[in-house]
């Protein structure tokens, strides 16, 4: 019994030994090498913060940040403004059309980004296609698979029938019910889609450049071409904000559910 | 917010039927409440009794039939325009909100302004007894405080109609006794015509004006406690509420012998043959014999005020009856002893 313990906790610990230089070595090591690297003077010789100056000097560098981030928050907000009502309307009257929706989801992973990219683009309205809001649109096809994932289990685990009949029963409109009790109460699985279609939206590469716009993305590789240290800067820059953003929304979500007053 | 204040409302269903593809939930329901009145609904698992209080509230829409409030058609009134306070079997609490705000809830909705609204959760905090727990969440309070939260949150709105499923159904026994007593004095106190939802039958007993029975989608029979106890039309309804032997016997004409005497039958006219006779453990008389009785005592248990004796008869039928105690306390397990029915008629079903 005694010794039988002692073996699962040493297999354990071998497990996580491993796991943790597994981790080291693909993941922290490259970002720590990497990191040093891109404050290295050109030619070697001591250390400075010259490749970010270089960074932040470059024509494009804030435009692409700016629209990056603007078509992520507009796509983040459209994605949850579309899915919220549709899942509540689908897990609310248990409707035969939820798998048909489910697959229309999925399909965003399944399409070559390519068909996407120009099929999508001839279905919209013209007065779209000429400006860079046209990605948003896009940003949120791709978000939806993990948009609806998200907000179906988040809704799954709340008495959504009883709550919705409870706040009808008490004079409330379609409206008030949404707003005042299933977004408060199925908030984390809505911060997590926001934050998913968010992050796909700030990363999103391919359909940008088949559509020929610029964001922090595309412009990203168009940079790095001139200069090595620079694009080293840039993806410690990159990784860095990534991090700061999740950081930043599990914070949010905590107080939130703090707020909300349910035990983690 | 008291009796004087407000009217209350009478509530009519007329030949409601409600069909889920082949199962028929409900199967043209009549059934009147008067203002004020508590009206309970018994029967057993899968009659009907959530669906007739779900389409009352506007949460299910009959197949067919009437539904008025005060003599005014409400089948095509939404639920939110309803004014019905429902409390619901599961705990229906919204979760982000607090005890005061649930209860505020459905004012706000009504766009009751903020002092008003204060006045009114204080009320029904009073009203509940749960002053101490209004900045609590849900989470955070019993089983029991929740669904007397529900209760306040239903009533703050002054609803024309209270309607209650099994709200007690997920407490545990003492609980659900003492807030069974409290709803009725509630229920009492503002004057509010209720409709309750049950499989208890000790539950409807106690605190409704009047029970109706379901089965299959019906009402059986719809009377004050004292006459479905003791005068039940049928014998699903004799079964359904209250205790009741089985009691074998022959039966010839429209009498059945029962330890030797001969009883009326009350219902089914000209049964003949092998039926049970249906007599409550009250109208059965146990004493003691010198000689061989027509029955043996298993057990006596002390009930306090009265005691149950459980025998068995020579032909093998256990027997339940009720004495008083103090006319019971010379009988002992294994004494033979003799049974009689003191009933005029009796109800019987075929075996
Ligand atoms: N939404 C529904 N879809 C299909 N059938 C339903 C639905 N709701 C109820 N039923 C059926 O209607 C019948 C009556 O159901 P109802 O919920 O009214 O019973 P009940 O008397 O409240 O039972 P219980 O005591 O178990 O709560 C049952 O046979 C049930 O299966
Ligand atoms: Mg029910």
């Amino acid at each position: 019994m005694a010794s039988n313990l002692r073996n699962s906790s040493l297999q354990k610990w071998s497990i996580i030994i491993f796991a943790s230089l597994l981790g080291f070595t693909l993941f922290i090591l490259p970002v720590i090498a990497s990191s040093i690297y891109s404050f290295q003077k050109p030619g070697g010789k001591g250390y400075s913060f010259i490749s970010y100056t270089w960074l932040l000097h470059q024509a494009g560098f804030f435009p692409s940040v700016g629209t990056s981030l603007k078509l992520a928050v507009l796509a983040g907000i459209l994605n949850i403004s579309l899915m919220v009502p549709t899942m509540v309307y689908l897990n609310f009257t248990g409707q035969k059309l939820k798998p048909l929706v489910d697959f229309i989801c999925i399909l965003p992973l399944v399409i070559p980004v390519v068909s996407l990219a120009i099929g999508a683009q001839n279905a919209m309205p013209s007065f779209l296609q000429n400006t860079q809001y046209e990605l948003v649109f896009f940003f949120v096809i791709i978000g939806l698979p993990f948009t609806y994932r998200t907000l179906d289990t988040a809704l799954q685990a709340i008495s959504l029938k009883t709550l919705v009949e409870a706040s009808r029963s008490l004079g409330a409109s379609w409206i008030r019910t949404i707003i005042r009790v299933i977004v408060p109460a199925i908030r984390g699985g809505i911060t997590g889609a926001l934050f998913l279609t968010f992050a796909l939206s700030i990363g999103e590469y391919t359909i940008t450049s088949l559509l020929h716009w610029e964001t922090f993305p595309t412009w990203t590789v168009v940079a790095s071409q001139q200069n090595i240290l620079g694009a080293i800067a840039l993806s410690v820059f990159s990784f860095v904000s990534a991090i700061a953003l999740l950081a930043t929304v599990a914070l949010f979500s905590k107080k939130g559910a703090r707020q909300v007053g349910v035990d983690q | 917010m008291n009796k004087k204040d407000r009217v209350s409302s009478t509530l009519e269903l007329r030949g409601v039927s409600r069909n889920f593809g082949p199962v028929t939930a409900l199967d043209g329901l009549d059934l009147v409440v008067a203002p004020g009145e508590l009206v309970a609904l018994l029967g057993p698992s899968g009659c009907g009794k959530t669906t007739a209080l779900r389409i009352v509230a506007g949460l299910e829409v009959a197949t067919s039939g009437e539904l008025f409030v005060n003599g005014e058609r409400y089948n095509e009134v939404a639920a939110n325009a309803r004014d019905m306070g429902m409390v619901f079997q599961s705990y229906s609490l919204f979760p982000n909100l607090n005890v005061s705000e649930n209860i505020e809830y459905g004012l706000r909705a009504r766009k009751i302004g903020s002092a008003q609204r204060a006045k009114r959760v204080a009320e029904m905090l009073e009203l509940v007894a749960l002053e101490s727990k209004a900045k609590s969440f849900p989470h955070q309070l019993s089983g029991g405080q929740q669904q007397r939260v529900a209760l306040a949150r239903a009533l703050a709105i002054e609803p024309r109609v209270l309607l209650l499923d099994e709200p007690l159904s997920a407490l545990d026994a003492q609980v659900r006794s003492q807030i069974r007593d409290e709803i009725r004095r509630i229920q009492l106190e503002l004057g509010i015509t209720t409709l309750f939802v049950t499989h208890d039958q000790e539950e409807a007993l106690t605190i409704s004006d009047r029970v109706g029975v379901m089965s299959n989608g019906r009402l059986e029979q719809i009377d004050i406690p004292d006459v479905l106890y003791n005068n039940p039309v049928s014998t699903f309804v004799a079964n359904f509420v209250g205790t009741m032997n089985h009691i074998p016997t022959i039966a010839s004409g429209d009498t059945v012998d029962i330890f030797g005497k001969k009883i009326r039958v009350k219902n089914s006219k000209g049964v003949n043959g092998s039926v049970s006779a249906l007599v409550r453990p009250e109208s059965i008389e146990v004493t003691r014999t010198s000689g061989s009785g027509n029955a043996k005592i298993i057990t006596r248990s002390f009930l306090g005020a009265s005691s149950q004796i459980i025998c068995q008869t020579a032909e093998g039928a256990v027997i339940q009856a009720l004495m008083p105690s103090h006319e019971s306390g010379d009988l002992h397990p294994g004494e033979d002893v003799t049974l009689n029915v003191t009933l005029n008629e009796v109800l019987v079903s075929h075996v």
